[in-house]
Parts: C-alpha cells; sequence; structure tokens
C-alpha cells in the first residue's frame, strides 16, 4: 500500500510539474490531476496545496464546489449522456431510463462491479447529433433507446478504457 | 480622541459622525441604531453574504411637475450597508416597511434550514426546557436546548423584524451529526446559517484557514479537507471561529449549557500578550467562558488555546479553600491565624540573606511589589524574583545598550512592519496572539525571517527560514551583522547621531566572517546575505525574540547582538519597528517593573544605587540591604546547597521542572522555612511547611504589565463561596504586620498601587482610578433596541496605560526611544568571540531538536477515534544526515528510537542532506498536543504547556 502511494505521489508531483510552467491556480492544477488521473486522490490535494502555497482545506474548498470532479478512482469505462436542452427535447429522457436501466443504477455512480461509471452530462458539444451520448470519451449521435442499450452492452464486455 | 475629521451622515433622521473609511452599518453601530446583521462582524472585511443589513440611500433629484422643476426626495435602490462607505452628507433609510419586508423575506429564507419553532413564538422567553409545547416543536428543535440560546444573533435579527408564527414548522432538516470528537469545540452544523464569519475570522485574522466552504449551492457548508478532523487541518484551537459564530453552531464544549448571569473582564494570565478576556460568570459563581474583548488594544478580539480553553482551573474542585500547616510531618487544615502565627513564629530567625521570595507568573503589580517589600523591608533580604524568569537576561539585558529592560514598541504595529526577524522563539504556543499581527503583517507583505533551528509554525509563513546548528543562533547574528555594516547597509545617520560603540563592535566582529558563520551555523552563505539585506532595506524592521534553547552564558550576548542590529539599522524609536522581547509569565515583566528583582528596587532603580536606596529607606522606614540578592536560578541553587533556609513562594511553577533550572523541587524539599501561596496543593506546596489558599486572577482586583509595557487593570470578576482564599497582597500585609512592619496599612489594591506610582517613577502617573477612568466607550447601546448579542460585552473598555508614564496627564509612549535615548546615547554592544562547538560524544552523542506545527500538508495522518476522542495516529519522521545514518547503520525506512533526557521517542529515519551532522529532528503535529492538553488531569495544563527544547540525545535502532 505504501509504495502504492509513494508512485501515485511521484505521479501526482509529474503532472503538477509540467503544468506549473503556465499560471498555476488551484483551479488549473485541480483540472491538471482529473485529466490526467481520472480523479482527484487526497495526496493530489495536498500536494495542490503545497504547489499554490494554501492549505488542504482550501483547496478542497475549490475542489469540493465543482461536480465534475471525483475524488475515487473512475472505473473502466465511463458513459455520459447529454441532458442539455436539445437533447431533452430529441429525446434525451427515454435514452437516460434505458441506460440506466441497462446498467441496473437509478442515478449518476458507479456499477457495482465497478465496471462504468455513468454520469449526466449538460451538453456534450453536439446539439445537431441530439440526443448523444459519449462512452469513454467518444461521442454516438441521433440516438434512439434502442441504439444506446446496444452500446452500453457492448462497452460492458470490451477491455477497459485507457487514458 | 480627534472628531474633527469625522464624516456627518444621516441615519433615518438622526445625525450620525463617523470616522472616514468605515461603512455606514459601522456607523449605526457606533451611533446605537440597529441594522440587524449576521454575517458582518467587526474586524473582519464586510463580506455582504447575509443581506440582512439592507439600508437605502436618500437622495433629493429635480423633477419637473406642472412645469416647474421642483426637488424630490428619492430612494435609491436597497444596498448592504456594510459595504457602503460613509461619506459626508449621506442620507440613509433603514427603516421602512420595503426594507424590513426584504429583510423578513431573507429571514426565512435563513430560518428555511434552521430549527426555528421556538425563534418565531411568542413564548420564546417563557418556555423552560420541561414545558409541553402546544405547537409540537420537537426537543432537539427548541432554543431552550441550544447552548447559544441567550446569546443567539439570529434570534436577535428574528425578534427585531417581528417575524410572524411561521406555518408549517417544517424546515430542512441537515441531519449531520454533531462533531464533537476534536478537542475543545463542539461543532453543530444543523445550526450553521452559513454567515462564513468562521472562515474569515481563520483566514483573514488568524492566517490559518483551517476550515473552508465545502461543496456548494443548496449543500454548501463549513468543514475541513475531506472531512478531515481539525486535528490535521491546522487548527491552532484559538476558539476565533466559536467567538464569532451568531448562533448555535459552534461552541465551547466545557460548560456548553451554562448561561451567563454576568460578564466581567479580566487581564488573561496565561502569557504575557495580556489579552483582555470577558469572563462569562453562571448563577454558581463558576467561570464559565472566555470570550476575548475585540476594542482591547493587545489582542484586539482575539484569544489562543490557553486563553479560551486554559481557565478551568478558576473552577477546579482541589482549589486549596483553607491554610494547611505541616503538624507532625503533615499538611494539616489550620486556620489564618494559626498559620500565620505558625510563620511569624519562625520567620525572624531567616531574616537576612537566609531568605529568598519568589512571585509567580500570575502575581499582579500590588503582589510583587509587597513581595518585594516584605522580603527586602521585612526580610532584609533582597533575593526576590519572579518563577518564571528563567532567563533573566530576555529584557533586562536591553538596558545596558539601550537604557529601559521592555520591549520598544506595542505589538499590533507589527502588523505594519516591513521585516519581522522572529528569533529562537514559538509564538504560536507560548505567545500565540502576538503572533497573529506577524501573520496579518505578513499578508500585507512583510519580509518575514525566522530564525530557528526548530520547525515552529511561524517557519510555514517566513520568506526565510534560517536554521543554525543547535547552539549557534548567536554566531548567525553576528554574521548578519558584520554584512550589515561591510555592506554599508548601516543606517549612518543614526549611528552617527544617536549611538555609540561603533569601533569597539567593529573590532569584536572581525571573526565573525561570511565564511566563518557559514561553517560555524551551517547556514548557507547567500541566507545570511539574503537576511542581512532584508532586514537592513526595511522601512522599519522589528525583531521578536523568546532565547528559546539559548545556553544561559550566552543570553545576554545574544540580546545585545539584537540590539546591535537594530541600532545598527536605525531601526529603534519609530513605529514598527524595535525589538520585542517576549517575557515568559503573565506579569513577569510588571513584575520586574515594580522591583522583584534581586538588583533593582521598583522602578528599575539599582539596589546599589545610593540616592534611590536612601529615598526609599525614608518612605519605608526602614534600612534596606544593598547588595543585589539572587535571582530565581541562584536563589533555588542556594536553597540546595543549604545557604537559602527559609523562601516565601506565590504559585507553583513549571519552570521548576521545565529543564531550564535543575530540579526546583528537590531545592525546595532542603528548606526548613517553606511558606507557598497557592490555588492548589502543587509541587511546591506539597513540600510546604505552611500553605495559604490563593486567590486566582478571576477573584481578585491587580494590575498587570503585558510585554508592550502596558499596565492593565484586571478587575475582580467571581466571588467564590465557602473558600478563605485571599490575594498576595492582603496576606502579604497581614504577614508583614504579625511581623511587626510598618508600611504595610493597606486596605485594597488600588492602594498598594498607589505607593508603585510614588516610588517607581516610570508608573509615576499611573493609578487605579485613572486606568477605569479612560477607559473608552466604544459602543453607545440604545436601550430600547436589541443589540447584537456579542458586541454587548464591548461597551467600555480600558486600553491601559504604557509605561513610562511620567504624570497623570499624559499617556505613555507606545514607542520608546522616539525621542532619543535616556543615556543620550545608545551603545552598539561588542560580541564575545565565537564560541566554538565541541562535539559530546558520550552517552548522547547527538542533538535532539523537537518541532511542532499546525499542518503538515505533504504528511499522510490518520486520525482515530478513541472512546469518542479523535487521536492522531502516523509514523513520526526523524530526520538525519545520510552520512550520520551510515554510521549508524541506518538507511531511509528504518525505525528507531530516540532517547533524549528521559523521554524516549519512536519514528522512521528520514535522510535529509540539509539536516546538519550530529542532529535529529521531529516535528510532530499541535493537534496531538491540544487532545493531550483537552485530556489532562492536571487542575491546570495551560501553565505547564511541554516547550519544545532542544535536547542531547541518543539515537538507536527501533522495532517497528
Amino acid at each position: 500500500m505504501l509504495s502504492e502511494g509513494v508512485t501515485l505521489r511521484a505521479a501526482i508531483r509529474q503532472v503538477l510539474q509540467s503544468h506549473r510552467d503556465g499560471a498555476a491556480t488551484i483551479l488549473s492544477s485541480l483540472l491538471a490531476l482529473e485529466d490526467a488521473l481520472g480523479y482527484i486522490p487526497p495526496e493530489g490535494i495536498e500536494e495542490v496545496a503545497e504547489l499554490t502555497h494554501t492549505t488542504t482545506n482550501d483547496v478542497w474548498g475549490v475542489a469540493s464546489f465543482y461536480p465534475n470532479f471525483r475524488f475515487d478512482p473512475p472505473c473502466e469505462h465511463t458513459i455520459e449522456v447529454c441532458w442539455g436542452p436539445t437533447c431533452h427535447l430529441l429525446g434525451a429522457p427515454a435514452v437516460v431510463k434505458e441506460v440506466l436501466d441497462a446498467l441496473g443504477l437509478a442515478n449518476e455512480g458507479d456499477t457495482p462491479d465497478r465496471s462504468i461509471t455513468f454520469k449526466f452530462n449538460t451538453c456534450l458539444g453536439a446539439c445537431a447529433q441530439a440526443p448523444v451520448m459519449a462512452l469513454d470519451h467518444h461521442l454516438y449521435g441521433r440516438l434512439t433507446p434502442r441504439a444506446a442499450r446496444g452500446r452500453v452492452e457492448a462497452l460492458k464486455g470490451s477491455p477497459a478504457h485507457r487514458r | 480622541m480627534t472628531t474633527d475629521n469625522r464624516i456627518t451622515l444621516r441615519i433615518d433622521d438622526r445625525e450620525v459622525r463617523a470616522r472616514p473609511g468605515t461603512v455606514v452599518l459601522e456607523a449605526a453601530i457606533e451611533a446605537g441604531i440597529y441594522i440587524p446583521y449576521l454575517c458582518y462582524h467587526p474586524g473582519m472585511k464586510p463580506y455582504a453574504a447575509c443581506r440582512m443589513c439592507m439600508v437605502q440611500e436618500e437622495v433629493e433629484v429635480e423633477v419637473e411637475r406642472d412645469g416647474q422643476k421642483v426637488k424630490e426626495k428619492q430612494l435609491r435602490p436597497v444596498s448592504a450597508s456594510c459595504t457602503m462607505p460613509v461619506r459626508e452628507g449621506l442620507v440613509v433609510r433603514s427603516a421602512n416597511d420595503a426594507l424590513r419586508n426584504l429583510q423578513r423575506g431573507v429571514m426565512e429564507m435563513l430560518l428555511s434550514e434552521h430549527p426555528h419553532g421556538c425563534l418565531t413564538c411568542h413564548r420564546v422567553e417563557l418556555c423552560g426546557p420541561e414545558d409541553i409545547c402546544l405547537r409540537h416543536v420537537a426537543v432537539n428543535d427548541r432554543c431552550v436546548f441550544c447552548p447559544k440560546n441567550e446569546r443567539c444573533e439570529l434570534k436577535d435579527s428574528v425578534r427585531f423584524l417581528g417575524m410572524d408564527l411561521l406555518s408549517p414548522l417544517s424546515y430542512k432538516t441537515r441531519g449531520l451529526e454533531l462533531e464533537a470528537a476534536d478537542p475543545f469545540y463542539d461543532r453543530d452544523y444543523n445550526l450553521c446559517i452559513v454567515c462564513a464569519r468562521c472562515v474569515r475570522v481563520c483566514e483573514e485574522v488568524r492566517g490559518d484557514n483551517a476550515i473552508t466552504f465545502v461543496e456548494r449551492a443548496g449543500k454548501a457548508l463549513v468543514g475541513t479537507s475531506r472531512g478531515s478532523s481539525l486535528l490535521e487541518s491546522g487548527c491552532e484551537f484559538c476558539g476565533a471561529c466559536l467567538d464569532v459564530c451568531p448562533v448555535g453552531a459552534l461552541v465551547e464544549r466545557e460548560h456548553k449549557w451554562d448561561k451567563a448571569v454576568r460578564v466581567s473582564r479580566a487581564v488573561c494570565p496565561n502569557c504575557s500578550v495580556g489579552c483582555q478576556l470577558n469572563l462569562e460568570v453562571n448563577r454558581r459563581e463558576k467561570l464559565i467562558r472566555a470570550i476575548p474583548e475585540l476594542n482591547a488594544p493587545a489582542n484586539r478580539g482575539q484569544a489562543c488555546y490557553k486563553g479560551k480553553f486554559g481557565l478551568e482551573f478558576v473552577n477546579h474542585q482541589e482549589r486549596l479553600k483553607r491554610p494547611l500547616v505541616r503538624r507532625d510531618g503533615l499538611l494539616q487544615e489550620a486556620t489564618w491565624e494559626e498559620a500565620l502565627a505558625y510563620i511569624a513564629e519562625r520567620m525572624p530567625a531567616y531574616r537576612g540573606a537566609g531568605f529568598a521570595a519568589l512571585a509567580s507568573a500570575r502575581t499582579s503589580n500590588e503582589g510583587a511589589y509587597l513581595l518585594q517589600k516584605f522580603a527586602r523591608a521585612v526580610m532584609g533580604s533582597n533575593s526576590v524574583d519572579v518563577d518564571s524568569n528563567t532567563r533573566p537576561a530576555l529584557a533586562r539585558a536591553l538596558e545596558q545598550p539601550l537604557g529601559y529592560a521592555a520591549a520598544t514598541n506595542t505589538l499590533w504595529e507589527l502588523e505594519q512592519s516591513g521585516c519581522i526577524l522572529v528569533v529562537d522563539a514559538n509564538l504560536t504556543e507560548e505567545h500565540n496572539v502576538a503572533g497573529v499581527p506577524i501573520k496579518r503583517g505578513v499578508r500585507k507583505g512583510a519580509r518575514l525571517i525566522v530564525i530557528d533551528t526548530r520547525e515552529v509554525e511561524l517557519t510555514r509563513y517566513a520568506h526565510l527560514w534560517l536554521r543554525p546548528r543547535p547552539g549557534t543562533t548567536l554566531s548567525l547574528l553576528g554574521g548578519i551583522l558584520r554584512e550589515i555594516l561591510e555592506s554599508g547597509l548601516e543606517d549612518k545617520e543614526f549611528l552617527a547621531a544617536k549611538v555609540g560603540g561603533l569601533v569597539e563592535l567593529w573590532a569584536a566582529l572581525d571573526p565573525y566572517t561570511l565564511e566563518v558563520v557559514a561553517e560555524a551555523t551551517g547556514v548557507p552563505m547567500a541566507q545570511i546575505r539574503e537576511a542581512a539585506r532584508t532586514y537592513a532595506d526595511a522601512d522599519s524592521g522589528a525583531i521578536v525574540y523568546a532565547l528559546d534553547n539559548v545556553a544561559p552564558l550566552e543570553q545576554a550576548a545574544q540580546v545585545h547582538a539584537l540590539a546591535d542590529l537594530a541600532l545598527a539599522t536605525g531601526n529603534l524609536g519609530k513605529p514598527s519597528s524595535g525589538l520585542y522581547p517576549l517575557v515568559r509569565g503573565a506579569n513577569a515583566q510588571g513584575s520586574a517593573d515594580v522591583g522583584a528583582a534581586p538588583d533593582l528596587l521598583p522602578g528599575y532603580q539599582r539596589t546599589e544605587d545610593e540616592a534611590a536606596r536612601s529615598r526609599l529607606e525614608e518612605r519605608w522606614g526602614v534600612r534596606l540591604p544593598v547588595e543585589a540578592g539572587l535571582g530565581l536560578a541562584e536563589a533555588l541553587h542556594a536553597a540546595a546547597s543549604g545557604s537559602v533556609k527559609a523562601m516565601l513562594l506565590l504559585g507553583d511553577s513549571a519552570s521548576y521542572t521545565s529543564g531550564e533550572l535543575q530540579d526546583g523541587y528537590e531545592a525546595l524539599e532542603r528548606l526548613e522555612l517553606l511558606v507557598v501561596h497557592d490555588a492548589f496543593l502543587g509541587q511546591a506546596a506539597q513540600r510546604a511547611h505552611v500553605v495559604l489558599p490563593a486567590t486566582t486572577f478571576a477573584e481578585e482586583e491587580g494590575t498587570y504589565t503585558n510585554l508592550e509595557r502596558r499596565v492593565q487593570l484586571s478587575p475582580r470578576a467571581l466571588s467564590p463561596r465557602n473558600s478563605e482564599a485571599r490575594p498576595a497582597w492582603q496576606v502579604l500585609c497581614q504577614l508583614a504586620q504579625r511581623l511587626g512592619a510598618k508600611g504595610f496599612e493597606f486596605s485594597s489594591a488600588a492602594g498598594v498601587f498607589d505607593e508603585v506610582a510614588s516610588v517607581a517613577p516610570i508608573y509615576s502617573g499611573i493609578s487605579h482610578g485613572r486606568l477605569v477612568r479612560e477607559a473608552v466607550y466604544t459602543l453607545r447601546p440604545d436601550p430600547r433596541n436589541p443589540l447584537p448579542t456579542q458586541l454587548v460585552h464591548s461597551d467600555r473598555v480600558s486600553r491601559g496605560l504604557l509605561w513610562p508614564c511620567p504624570d497623570a496627564v499624559r499617556a505613555g509612549a507606545p514607542v520608546l526611544y522616539a525621542d532619543g535615548f535616556p543615556g543620550g546615547q545608545a551603545r552598539l554592544m561588542p560580541l564575545p568571540e565565537p564560541s566554538v562547538l565541541s562535539a559530546t560524544p558520550g552517552e548522547f552523542p547527538f542533538t535532539f531538536v523537537p518541532g511542532r506545527v499546525l499542518a503538515q500538508e505533504e504528511r499522510d495522518v490518520a486520525v482515530e477515534r478513541v472512546g469518542g476522542v479523535n487521536h492522531i495516529r502516523r509514523d513520526e519522521r526523524v530526520e538525519m544526515h545520510p552520512m550520520d545514518a551510515t554510521d549508524l547503520g541506518l538507511s531511509a525506512g528504518d525505525a528507531v528510537e530516540v532517547t533524549a533526557a528521559g523521554a524516549r521517542l519512536r519514528g522512521i529515519v528520514e535522510l535529509r542532506e540539509s539536516q546538519h551532522r550530529g542532529v535529529v529532528s521531529m516535528t510532530t503535529l499541535f493537534g496531538e498536543l491540544a487532545t493531550r492538553l483537552q485530556a489532562s488531569e492536571d487542575p491546570d495544563p495551560m501553565a505547564r504547556v511541554p516547550l519544545l527544547s532542544i535536547r542531547p540525545a541518543r539515537v538507536e535502532k527501533g522495532v517497528r
């Protein structure tokens, strides 16, 4: 466990090191970490506090403000379904219901086997293709509930997504 | 004082005068006009979050009506009065229906998340805890079950706004658990109204950032990083958040449910900062809470863990109530008559050098004055000192170069300093509130240089932390001094006009070259250069020092070196500069002022000074001993060797076992007569022949002089029941009279002080009467209006008087030496040869350097809850040089055991190239100490907070 902690910390330091050249703020540092690791571990909070000369409490204040940060490792795959206005009008609610049903979830969250994380997204930027969802950051548009379920079922057994 | 620059504005048809730069809300508060507010708090920047203090500006505009131009009054849109600056001619309305409706709307929103069944009920004042509520307000939701019930600002505002019974009574229950596992605080965030006062005070005033806002929108609340315990979040348990909380969310755990019937002001007895506290007293005459006074000059509304939570000793059940006399080897209860007779019978035999007296760190000026008068006039001995005075040179060594043995400037000037040099001092733990202006100064741009081998809290804020090898601070200071002079950074004009001794100093500094100093101290040359430049270049440079871990023989030299630094750079006699000796003990400064020192008569007149002595002899009507007596260390030594046979102690002292003296208690055991006047049967009292019960600071009237020379009056706050305890001045009077002495016929502490003022020139203009008279009204409450509860305490505040105070008209000088030095010139003191450190191989080949900080961001901390109490669990790291580790056959990550002066510490080896050879250091968390203090069985644990002392040590391989 200890050795894992050490390597994680080293990885965090590396991410922050390469990020340091720009104007490092608490938020930009957290974003850099989230991008690199997919989540913000406790060590990440500590290291960002060090880098930005603040305290872990300040960093946590920023981090906990944004629902898009996660604080535990993400699952192997991520599904984001857009529920922005356009997607909503063009059938997102039915897609959401179908996807949740396929995953056995009631709301945003991780499947019990930790294979898939389900998130809502307020806009995936592809309104012309609505309704849209993203599987591991790949966009799929003009979805029907059936098509969405098919994509999700296909994703279930596929190898873990690499960042 | 200066009212001429005040601005005139009108609030609700009342003309109000306000200081420029303030806001409308502050002007209203000062004028006694109540505008409800919840997030504003004096001493913090306006925040405008609660939207309660809304007002409207009234303007006159020209409008055309029937073709004619007429002037008409119009109201501008509403704005928050806490962010509306005052300006000449401003007209403000705070009390119209539109505003009230707006405020009620805001309040309804706040109440939607706060239990409010009682808040809006007309029976709120009538119901008691056992009453049946016809409205079925749940027990947990009732105001009578809120610890802040009688001091809730939300309640004040609700009642002021005349909120109706809200129906239904439902509100959003957060369902959060009470946070009660951390020391001293109970936090119930179900009651939080998210006004941000606590978060802001922690950041803005204390500079700790130990709490923050977490989450957002409907879920936003106050919390810590990942919900961690305060033990690891960087909390210093100063209680500032509790003091500003307007509701019951943050409260002191001790006496949580007790209601105050009375509030009395007192000066905190726990260190020499001299914080004024508002002591809340319940109907059983118990001290239940201490709330720092907002307008007190030394603390400005701040306190610390010792002041907030270290006064419980006053209520302790083990307090001595009656005198004890040793009969048949046992201390047995006696009457005052018997006890005084016992002493009077035996004491005269020890007249002369065989007698010594020690005042306690908490003895008032009156007690200390009479103690030295008793020792000198009655017992014929000059051996009188203060039991916390383990470092006699601390302030006294300033006398020779400058003139006065005291701090040169006042504490809060540090906030405006350009550069602050903190030398061998652990402010956060020992003079906590003195650290507040320093941290605030750093925020405003001051450069902070810390010189300390130990890692202490202030090193986190330091721009430059010089970490000399243990025991080499003097060399380092010599190096900095030489660097200043050599680089021409000195203040040549100041030196030429006001200072002598430059040639001698130059000669003495010859051996302190950069190379030699860097080699001896292990501090890189670049850092020494930078420190010299930073301090010398600052517009105003202040030096704060405590002589922690400085060898007794080097203490005077180190103070001289610091005085030289200040003199050479012209940092004396002007604001925000100077020297601040952090004297140890609440009234150690005052005790020395009034003559409780072996070589000083009251007012720093030498015992050898023929003229001064004969003046006093005439006044007291006795012959006085000439030669200086024994100080604290010598007196204990003499007691151990048998040359001092009788002692009179006022109070016990942590110094007797702190390691700075040898074992003091062992010395006391050898005395033929030991009289102890103390509130507890402490270690000293247990060895005494007679023990006299003492009142505490809260039960007696007295003056205390803080480290900035401020004489403050602490009135009697409590009248203990069923106790025969008496204040020191009274006991000394009775004892002296029994011994047939004249000049002890005092009936009050004020009378004693008048005599002090008449014999000590520096106190001439000070009297109890003047201290009371010159209290300033900071608030003129309008009795018809409800007041924000926490401001009620701030009605009348004495700002104390600074010495030297020559007459009853002038105030004392905040800055000493502004008009030159008493001797005409100050004197640069030559430094001794740099001492050569000799390695001490043998049993303890290493030097152990402890450190303690509030938080270590880079370290994982586990907090374990044992029996409902949080404890820190982590592997401590023992930092050592890689070569030392190799010599011991250790490598990084190995378990080691460090044995230092009896204590055994375990840790994990961490290798550091920057570590000095032969030094091992370990930095622990303050949270650990806080847990320990909270759990302590000691009746007065805050008086015995362990010092971070550097000790010889042995390092061995340990087992994991």
